[in-house]
């Protein structure tokens, strides 16, 4: 008996074995069509989640909502969820299969997404389109080996100079020299950021420093600056600077509206960025003023502050189930009309052409600013991972008080932040 | 010759009481200066003075109303239902590592207790990934079970002062017992854990208040499933920069609602805490 | 030298006594540590041999069953009437084939190249097509998840076998095996270990072991910026990244070198956890004597005031810290009202001596309470005479202090300092959240003067995502880490007196 029950187990085993072998037969690819008549590429049933920051989740919600209601012949449902857009990138990358299909981010992390090949590229049917409708630079800063990576979502992701209108005029505003000295007669602050990348590459920007790339493993590329102008500009920055040291601070822009804010204000001036403007507006009302950088004076000339423009884009996730009908929604998303309804509801500047020109631009003092001084500004593209640290030291070396104001010092930080963004 | 004895007690002890008296205001100021501003009315996030000129329950209130996009309460109670469970799954492997360590013997026990002692000391968040992958192959991201997982997996490795705590205990309880034939399971649970009140305490309060201050593994496993998120990366995501600005303050409140009930459990519990721990974590 | 004599000897002696002893039996601890890892292998090397001999040796003896249950697991077992546990291997092997079938063989087959083909999009015919293709970081993982798993089998296999000829033996003597409920009986009694270690040791290696080997193997890698699956896939490169770590050239004019921020932050890390061990270690001793002095009043409070600090949560104590240190925070306006200083300092990020020296004391605030609950009760069991007859010598408090107390102390807590200071060159949570390593230095990649080795890692993982390098790293601090506790700790008398109640 024993020995027959055993006998049996070996023969079920080996047939647990054969039955394993024949049932281990999947597909791994993904397959959407596009067909010529229905952009969802006959897609139905489509769920697809989106990430938008919390500010703008509501009207994406409604925008959403205005997207299902195009096309009653399909069922769709669409989830939004709260992403901050800082952490877009590390979120997705972090697990690409439960990420959103569609998701906004700024573009400076654009090239961690193609190099991590997570992102679907823009498809080629929507490409005219999209090219034609949105500014140029905006499509450019997009464009990473002759391919457009996403959807320009705005073309306003950069900071601008935030005063106190009663205690900095609109002619001090024109220059730093004249900023920091209204602020002094005031006995009120001026803070910028300065001890981080986003802010302080406007100290070599200014000089002549442009970034133009990546190479094919990923360096960072410079153009080709004039090493004695850019250390002369950081001379003139850190020698203003130590001047003003009682008024110039370093600190997180957060402190611009927290220091207007305190009932005998602390601070009269500071490069802020667009997401904080309506705060700031808020707590001046009518003193809100808003304007370019200023200029600086390096050895007798005025030199209009460079600074690095941002742009935010809408991306579709290459492991998205429904890749058509997501494309189609991140298109529907950046077009007009929603780019219109963030620039009136959420101060958002667009980067389509026909709403940036609208007057919900033209009368919003921020935006303007900004747009302004993107004329004046290196697109925030192809930036390497490894770009901000030593930007964020050079920034350090300029600004601190402890620091020698000498330009053999800043010519060796500046040849050493090259060197280590290039990391050769 | 008593006298100037005398006079030099009371002067040593006025000058330490003097000492423990600026010494615990540095220490209890900088909490006493979160309390003050959780309740402050005005400004910003900051403020450029140190004491508030008005004081309102505002934070507090946005705190537990204002859900849309924070939902406080709601994180509240998944620390708290994560907090509870992780803490029992933690301090019942401790028991069960450590009285196998200090009370049985057997043949790995040795390479055991090595091999144990070093696992801990590799830097967590390089394997972080690897734990999300996993879970993802169990299907168990973004789930509270998930972190109460993680929190309680590793409690084991936490052996050591419980394990010095039960070297104190003489054997030969054990042995006396073995004689009146208890199984050595009839040992551990009717024997030793009675005599462990104060270890079983330390254990339960150091897991209980891991999950309400790690902020690194949990928003990797939680991912953009906000609804699970635990108070830790809660109070983190009010100090980012999309939220710093508007809610610094509430930050602090929200950082007072997490510290208090925590700080009176610690302090009803103190006793044992220091007992547990004296026994078993410095035996020489 | 007995316990006695050395309770004779005055305590200046006791106390030469023990650095000495201490200092004495370092090259004795570090030579034995050694000779235990060389017999560790020479052991494995013999076991392994001894194993393989004896499985051959029982599959000749063994009769047909036993013989068959060497492919068939469990076989052996039911065929001598154990029909539960002959099951239960059963049901283990088919379970692994499943597993290997569905699951791990197609990552075991690829875990040498770690993949071929990347995740890309293709057109074909006008349709849009993500082609899954490999993930070299699956493909590792659950390949190390596979060979562990792997590995459990192969040694349930080999009980297999063991149990199957035990059985066979058992029956050939004449008597009955023993059955399925007197071995779950033994389970609670004289197998008790195992039942007590069988769940903490699964979790504990499937969510520290595991991802543990991964994380060392990635150092073999190139796993970074340039090669991030899905899109990219990244393959083994042998020593590369550790002859990077070693590289050691002091910047110069060029890009700051990995091998020089290496040597700098580990230098640093050293003098940190020094200075953070030994300052919360004496001035946590030198409060909590204090405090517990006789006529000392208000013992609860005094305690209280400072122990409520632990119960805070850390992360929202250092950021506060953050905040109050910061250019316009609390403290400066705290300074500045008392006139200790005219302008405002950035205590975390000026000169990196001013924000080492910052973090160290934020550090003590952080740390003396723990020494305070650690040291109340062992600094009340310091025998009273001991004090009575230094006064009456002549000695103040602190020489007192440092000829009775800290000798004694040390005697008795140098574990739990060993655990401190180890705990220090770890101590992530400080500096990311207080200073987040600033300030910068250009001749460091991308750390800054107050990063520690493991903050370093952080940043090489989230900021350039060099993952290769950052796990490189990891390794070494761990060994250091792991050789420094293990040397002591086995020198220290808890390990040595364990048996002292048995």
């Amino acid at each position: 008996m024993k020995r027959i029950l055993a006998l049996v187990l070996a023969v079920l085993m080996m047939a647990a074995i054969f039955v394993g072998c024949g049932g281990g037969s999947s597909t791994d690819t993904d397959t959407s069509g596009s067909g010529d008549t229905d952009p969802f590429g006959g897609e139905d049933n489509i769920t697809l989640k989106v990430w938008a920051p919390e500010k703008a989740k509501d009207l994406c919600e409604q925008q959403c909502q205005a997207f299902i209601e195009q096309y009653p012949d399909k069922t769709i449902s669409i989830e939004v969820v709260a992403q901050g857009e800082g952490d877009a990138a590390s979120a997705l990358l972090n697990d690409p299969d439960t990420a959103a299909d569609v998701f906004s981010f700024p573009s400076d992390q654009l090239n961690k997404l193609v190099n991590a090949g997570v992102i679907a590229p823009v498809f080629d049917e929507y490409l005219d389109d999209v090219t034609s409708r949105n500014s140029v630079e905006s499509v450019a800063a997009g464009t990473i080996d002759d391919t457009l990576w996403a959807f320009p979502e705005t073309g306003d992701n950069g900071y601008y100079l935030v005063y106190d209108k009663s205690v900095v005029s609109e002619e001090d505003a024109a220059t730093f020299e004249g900023v920091l000295e209204a602020c002094r007669k005031a006995g009120r602050k001026f803070i910028m950021d300065a001890g981080n990348g986003f802010y302080s590459c406007i100290f070599p920007f200014t000089g002549g420093l442009e970034i133009t790339g990546l190479s094919a493993d990923g360096v960072q590329q410079f153009n080709d600056y004039d090493e004695a102008e850019v250390v002369d500009t950081l001379y003139a920055f850190s020698a203003l600077f130590h001047e003003y040291s009682d008024i110039f601070e370093s600190n997180d822009p957060s402190k611009v509206s927290s220091g207007m804010a305190e009932a005998t204000p602390t601070v009269a001036a500071g490069i802020d960025g667009s997401w904080n403007a309506a705060t700031v507006q808020g707590v001046l009302g009518d003193n809100y003023g808003a304007a370019k950088l200023p200029t600086i004076d390096v050895n007798g000339t005025a030199k209009q502050l460079i600074s690095m423009h941002g742009y935010k884009y809408i991306g579709v996730n290459m492991s998205s189930s429904y890749l058509d009908a997501a494309e189609l929604l991140a298109d529907y998303l950046t077009g007009e009309e929603c780019q219109l309804q963030r620039a009136e509801e959420i101060s958002w500047g667009p980067s389509n052409t026909t709403a940036a020109a609208s007057d919900v631009v033209k009368n919003n003092d921020a935006l303007n600013a900004i747009i302004e001084q993107s004329v004046y500004s290196v697109a925030q593209v192809n930036v390497a991972d490894t770009f901000w640290t030593p930007m964020a030291t050079l920034g350090e070396a300029v600004y601190k008080k402890d620091n020698a104001v000498d330009k053999d010092y800043l010519t060796e930080q500046l040849q050493k932040c090259v060197a280590n963004i290039k990391d050769e | 010759m008593i006298k100037s004895y005398k006079f030099r007690r009371v002067l040593s002890n006025t000058l330490i009481y003097i000492l423990l008296a600026v010494l615990g205001l540095i220490w209890i100021s900088p909490l006493v200066y979160l309390i003050l501003h959780s309740f402050r009315d005005e400004g910003l996030a900051t403020v450029s003075y140190l004491i508030p000129k008005h004081f309102s329950f505002q934070n507090y209130i946005d705190l537990f109303t204002d859900t849309a996009s924070l939902n406080f309460p709601r994180w509240f109670m998944n620390t708290l239902i994560v907090a509870i469970f992780s803490c029992i799954i933690s301090t019942l492997a401790v028991l069960m590592v450590s009285y196998s360590f200090s009370r049985l013997r057997f043949k790995a026990r040795k390479p055991m207790i090595n091999i144990g002692m070093i696992l801990g000391m590799f830097p967590g968040f390089m394997t972080m990934i690897a734990i999300y992958y996993l879970l993802k192959a169990m299907g168990l991201t973004q789930t509270l079970v998930a972190l109460v997982i993680c929190y309680s997996a590793g409690a084991g490795l936490g052996y050591q002062i419980s394990k010095g705590f039960f070297d104190t205990i003489p054997r030969a309880l054990d042995e006396a017992a073995t004689i009146d034939g208890a199984t050595r399971n009839q040992i551990f649970w009717k024997i030793i854990l009675p005599m462990s009140k104060p270890i079983v305490v330390y254990t339960v309060l150091t897991s209980f208040i891991g999950p309400w201050t790690d902020f690194i593994l949990c928003k990797i496993i939680m991912g953009d499933n906000v609804n699970n998120y635990t108070v830790a990366i809660g109070l983190q995501k009010m100090t980012s920069a999309e939220f710093f600005t508007t809610h610094f303050k509430r930050f602090l409140a929200g950082s007072v609602v997490v510290a208090v009930p925590i700080t009176i459990l610690f302090l009803k519990l103190q006793t044992y805490y220091v007992e547990g721990v004296t026994a078993g974590g410095v035996k020489g | 030298m007995n316990y006695l004599e050395y309770m004779q000897l005055n305590p200046f002696q006791k106390f030469g006594y023990n650095i000495g002893k201490f200092f004495k039996a370092v090259p004795g601890a570090l030579k034995k540590f050694f000779c235990a890892i060389g017999r560790f292998f020479k052991n494995l090397v013999l076991g392994i041999g001894r194993g393989v001999g004896n499985y051959v040796s029982r599959f000749i003896k063994g009769d047909w069953a036993t013989k068959l249950s060497y492919i068939v697991m469990g076989v052996g077992n039911v065929s001598k009437g154990q029909v539960i546990k002959g099951f239960l291997f059963l049901l283990i092997e088919v379970g692994y084939i499943m597993y290997m079938v569905f699951f791990g063989g197609a990552y075991i087959a690829k875990f040498g190249t770690l993949g071929d083909t990347a995740r890309h999009m293709e057109t074909v015919g006008g349709k849009h097509v993500t082609v899954a293709g490999d993930n070299s970081m699956l493909i590792l993982l659950y390949g190390v998840l596979t060979l562990v798993l792997t590995a459990i089998f192969f040694v349930i296999y080999i009980a297999n076998t063991k149990s199957a000829y035990k059985a066979q033996q058992t029956v050939a003597a004449g008597e009955k095996p023993i059955g399925f409920k007197e071995e779950l009986k033994d389970l609670l009694d004289n197998k008790f270990h195992t039942t007590l270690l069988a769940f903490p040791t699964l979790t504990i290696s499937v969510f520290t072991i595991l991802p543990l080997i991964f994380m060392i193997l990635i150092a073999f890698t190139n796993y970074n910026a340039q090669h991030m699956p899905p899109g990219s896939l990244f393959t083994w490169v042998g020593l590369d990244t550790f002859s990077e770590v070693f590289k050691l050239t002091d910047g110069g004019a060029g890009a700051a070198s990995k091998g020089y921020t290496f040597i700098e932050l580990t230098k640093w890390t050293i003098v940190w956890a020094i200075f953070a061990t030994v300052l919360n270690y004496i001035l946590g001793m030198i409060v909590a004597l204090m405090i517990n002095k006789k006529g000392i009043k208000l013992k609860a409070l005094w305690r209280t005031l400072f122990v409520v600090t632990v119960a805070v949560p850390q992360f929202v104590s250092l950021l506060l810290m953050n905040q109050m240190l910061a250019v316009d925070g609390a403290i400066n306006v705290l300074f500045k009202n008392l006139g200790i200083i005219q302008e405002s300092v950035a205590f975390l990020n000026s000169t990196p001596l001013l924000a080492r020296i910052t973090v160290i004391i934020i550090n003590c605030w952080v740390g003396i309470p723990y020494t305070i609950l650690i040291t109340s009760g062992i600094l009340m069991n310091i025998p009273a005479d001991l004090y009575e007859s230094a006064t009456i010598d002549g000695a103040g408090p602190v020489k007192s202090f440092f000829k009775i107390t800290l000798p004694y102390m040390l005697f008795v807590t140098t574990p739990y300092l060993i655990t401190s200071f180890i705990g220090n060159i770890n101590n992530f949570n400080v500096i990311y959240l207080l200073s987040n390593g600033g300030p910068n230095d250009p001749n460091l990649y991308q750390a800054g003067r107050t990063d520690l080795l493991v903050t370093w890692l952080f940043k090489l993982t989230m900021n350039s995502q060099d993952y290769n390098l950052a796990a490189a790293v990891g390794i070494l601090v761990f060994i250091v880490c792991a050789t420094l506790s293990l040397i002591t700790f086995n020198m220290t008398k808890s390990a040595k007196n364990e048996e002292e109640f048995s």
